[in-house]
């Protein structure tokens, strides 16, 4: 018996395969999964390649990342070769991955610290606020594309796309700053800077490294409400520009479901509009939003360096800019791995949620 | 009913949010300092001398020696709390007092004083540049660097030196001494404690590092036992505030009590509230442009004239500057033996005659660079000379961000960057701007401005020397004149332009808080009101 090797023809032939239907659906599984393995791997490999040929074309001297300008001959030349620089290039490159692959990812010349130390600190800071960034931009975003494409050229489908269009025009440390003077200075409400104020520091135990979870987990609510109040801020300006795209996605999305011959038949049926967007033209539009989504996300994490600067907020944008700007190039490969791997995550975690909204994907 | 019940609850949990107090001013017993701690990587002071840090870590260690804001020429007792000159000037014999502590509970003896010296030597970081001057090397230290008794140093200097100067280098932040059994305790590697101090403090001080988090947060507690007495500040919290803006608001609302690195937008606003009041502290240093004679362009004597004349530094001495620096334009600081009157005509703005002298060097159509900021705070006067160069001919080519390690490994064309020195005397600025003994890019001095810029005097070198030994006070003003009269005829590769000053902003109710010239700040004396 043949198997494709691609999921749906593996199903297919196994659903002909009446006599011995179990032993040949466990093989294409196999054989998805290392399918499925190869890719990652290669995936991660040429990441690996990728980030290493970063460190190398840089116009920079690895040994005076580590040791300073001001180091005599001796010790340059015992870094050197501590670093491996004299022998082949593929043989640092395999170094370079086994120590990768050990958590080594080399320490950092502006911290002091190793980088994966560093990364553990400020990462969890940015992936909470990318959450809550996100939580808003769908929030927001979703609601307001779809109610800009059922009520297409009425004021509402104007003022979501004006939102849209602010979304896209204003600068982002503009919009903070605005935000920081009204809601912190003038009213009161929220945090100006870090994650939490300084008379909460170092009250909740560090667990996940998410300040909220952590909070929670240690029923310290006093922490908990401070650090949700220094997050509003920053999540929902990073949130405001994942709305005005969010939401100009979903309205063209919306517009051409709603232009398709089975909404018609639907309204004919005499279905109610509700049930109309959605029951028929929502479904058909998830997949693509969560494209959208998963993208927005990866964004996130790394395109919230303004936002991080303005509000002090102790996040991965910050810590990459600042080893770009030193020339630190441990915490650029490190960062740039980490995130390259966060965006491989999502992708699969995106691939798995298609097989669950599209049959067709199965 | 249940879309009720979640509208409901989406209100209870906001009423609940708003109501969280979480915003009151910063407490009657804590100072917040509001500053960029981006750059510091460890909190060792035998591998720092930059700004911010020094203050971090003159709280936390004690120096043999000090000097206060107000008088930073006097040295006055710290840790040691006499000492004398013998032996012609070649022996320093320095009495330590008896009652001071560590924060680990260890009494601070001689032992601790000499090996805290005998480190800064042998790690060879930073910190050494301002000890191996006076002629200790790691195979000599130990032997003159050393403990005659539980509590009397000496240090016997190998070479001849004004000893006042060595005296003066023994407040300096990097000479803070560090706990010597404590930090042993965790070494690595040989690396005299270095890895640990780098997020651990192991001083006498009067505050101890409670928590580093880098790019967010140093926090410090006081010490109740502190010998000089218990500070008023339980516990100072610095910052990263890194957006000037942002710090701006969080100290006009009094969340924030001291403001580092201020723009001068922001300073100019804040100096308007009658909350605040703004320090500005006169430095050790220079605002520069460096121009890198490694470059064929720059190399010529015409094209380094063209720069002296391609900038209006006038334009900007009221706005930009104005609590940056004073205009000043020789190498020997304003007020200091042997400085000029009124050195401001050497450089005036002449776009014709920069145009001229570019003609002359061969470049009649004008000449073409790329122009970096040392770091974001220089950003604002480089767009300004990028402006007012364009003029003069001079297209630059602005390139913003972090410089400062390509300058120090000469690796660019035209910079716009600031200054400072630890040590209040010519001297340590005539190191800096006049001093380069060996010019060959392997020779890595990169703490020395002179190299960096790859120029090189014999006579400059010689007359730093002699200074450096001299002690009387007129021959060292006349040895400064020849230095400062050399350098500006030489075209120098590095153009000075203003002297700096450190704007400090503070909540007036912050009483005790004085900025000082050598960035040991102290918080010991601060209180609020």
């Amino acid at each position: 018996m043949t198997v494709s090797t691609n999921g749906r023809g593996a199903m297919l032939s196994a659903d002909h395969d009446f006599d011995d239907p179990e032993p040949s659906r466990v093989a294409a599984l196999a054989r998805r999964l290392t399918g499925r393995v190869a890719a990652i791997a290669t995936t991660l490999l040429g990441l690996l390649a990728l980030t290493f040929a970063m460190g190398r074309l840089l116009p920079n001297d690895p040994v005076i990342a580590i040791t300073g300008p001001e180091v005599s001959k001796e010790v340059y030349d015992r870094v050197f070769l501590e670093l491996g620089l004299d022998r082949p290039v593929w043989e640092q490159f395999l170094t370079y991955v086994g120590k990768v692959l050990q958590g080594d990812l080399g320490v950092s010349t502006t911290t002091g610290q190793k980088v994966v130390t560093d990364l553990l600190m400020v990462f969890p800071a940015t992936v909470e606020l990318a959450a809550v960034a996100l939580l808003v931009g769908v929030g927001l975003g979703v609601p307001l594309g779809i109610v800009a494409a059922v009520k297409r050229g009425t004021v509402v489908d104007l003022v979501a796309r004006l939102i849209g269009l602010a979304g896209h025009s204003i600068p982002s440390f503009w919009l903070a700053l605005m935000a920081l003077l009204f809601f912190y200075a003038k009213l009161d409400w929220f945090a100006a800077s870090g994650r939490v104020d300084v008379f909460y520091e170092g009250l909740v135990t560090p667990v996940t490294g998410f300040l909220l979870l952590d909070a929670a987990l240690d029923r310290n609510w006093d922490v908990f409400w401070n650090a949700l109040n220094h997050i509003v801020l920053p999540g929902t300006i990073l949130g405001y520009y994942s709305v005005a795209y969010i939401s100009r996605m979903t309205r063209s999305f919306m517009l051409e479901q709603l232009s398709q011959e089975y909404v018609v038949t639907a309204q004919a049926k005499g279905l109610l509009p509700r049930q109309v967007i959605w029951r028929h033209a929502f479904k058909n539009i998830r997949v693509q939003l969560l494209t959208i989504i998963a993208l927005t996300f990866g964004g996130l994490l790394d395109g919230a360096v303004l936002i991080e600067t303005v509000f002090a907020w102790p996040g991965l944008g910050q810590y990459l800019t600042r080893g770009i700007q030193m020339n630190d190039i441990n915490v650029v490969m490190g960062s740039v791995l980490m995130i390259g791997v966060v965006f491989l995550i999502i992708n699969l975690a995106s691939d798995a949620l298609y097989r669950i909204l599209d049959p067709r994907t199965r | 009913m249940t879309r009720h019940m979640i509208a409901a609850a989406l209100l209870a949990s906001v009423s609940a949010f708003a109501s969280v107090d979480a915003l009151a001013e910063s407490p009657p017993n804590m100072l917040v300092i509001g500053t960029n701690i981006g750059g510091i990587r460890t909190l060792d002071p035998a591998a720092n001398n930059a700004r911010t840090v020094s203050e971090l870590i003159s709280n936390a260690y004690d120096n043999l020696v000090q000097t206060k804001p107000a008088s930073i020429d006097k040295l006055e007792p710290m840790l040691a709390t006499e000492w004398s000159v013998s032996d012609g000037g070649k022996t320093i014999t320095m009495k330590l007092r008896q009652d001071a502590t560590f924060s680990s509970g260890n009494p601070v003896t001689a032992e601790d004083a000499a090996w805290s010296i005998q480190r800064i030597i042998k790690m060879g970081q930073v910190g050494s540049t301002d000890l191996a001057l006076w002629g200790f090397t790691e195979e000599n230290v130990d032997k003159l660097v050393r403990a005659q008794d539980a509590h009397t140093l000496v240090i016997e200097l190998p070479i001849e030196v004004n000893t006042d100067l060595v005296l003066a280098s023994l407040a300096g932040s990097s000479v803070g001494i560090v706990d010597k059994k404590t930090a042993l305790e965790h070494e690595a590697n040989g690396d005299f404690g270095s890895g640990w101090l780098a997020a651990n403090t192991a001083g006498s001080g009067p505050f101890v590092l409670s928590q580093l988090r880098p790019n967010n947060i140093a926090m410090f507690d006081a010490r109740k036992d502190y010998w000089g007495g218990a500070p008023a500040m339980q516990r100072v919290a610095v910052m990263h505030i890194p957006e000037s803006g942002n710090l701006r608001l969080q100290m006009e609302k009094g969340d924030v009590d001291v403001g580092h690195y201020v723009s001068s937008g922001d300073l100019e606003a804040l100096s308007k509230n009658p909350d605040m009041a703004i320090d500005s502290v006169p430095g050790l240093g220079f605002y520069y442009i460096a121009l890198n004679t490694k470059d064929p362009d720059l190399q010529k004597p015409e094209v380094r004239r063209a720069f002296q004349h391609a900038f209006d530094w006038k334009a900007i001495q009221d706005n930009i500057m104005k609590y940056l620096g004073s205009p000043w334009q020789s190498m020997v600081p304003k007020g200091m033996i042997g400085a000029p009157a009124d050195p401001l005509n050497r450089h005036t703005y002449d776009p014709e005659m920069a145009k001229k002298l570019l003609a002359d060097a061969g470049y009649p159509d004008g000449l073409k660079k790329t122009l970096n900021p040392s770091s974001d705070a220089t950003l604002p006067i480089a767009e300004a000379l990028q402006a007012s160069a364009r003029a003069a001919g001079i297209e630059l080519n602005l390139v913003p961000g972090e410089f400062t390690p390509a300058f120090r490994e000469r690796k660019f064309e035209v910079l716009v960057g600031n200054s400072g020195a630890r040590l209040p005397d010519p001297f340590a600025v005539a190191t800096q701007y006049a001093y380069n003994p060996d010019n060959r890019d392997e020779a890595r001095l990169g703490s020395y401005y002179l190299w960096r810029v790859s120029q090189q005097n014999e006579d400059l070198n010689k007359l730093v020397d002699q200074s450096m030994r001299e002690s009387d006070a007129g021959k060292r003003a006349d040895l400064f004149k020849q230095m400062d009269d050399i350098y500006s005829k030489m075209d120098p590769g590095l153009v000075i332009f203003f002297q700096r000053s450190d704007p400090y902003v503070m909540r007036k109710n912050v009483q005790g808080y004085a900025g000082h010239t050598t960035w040991s700040t102290r918080w010991h004396d601060v209180t609020k009101k």
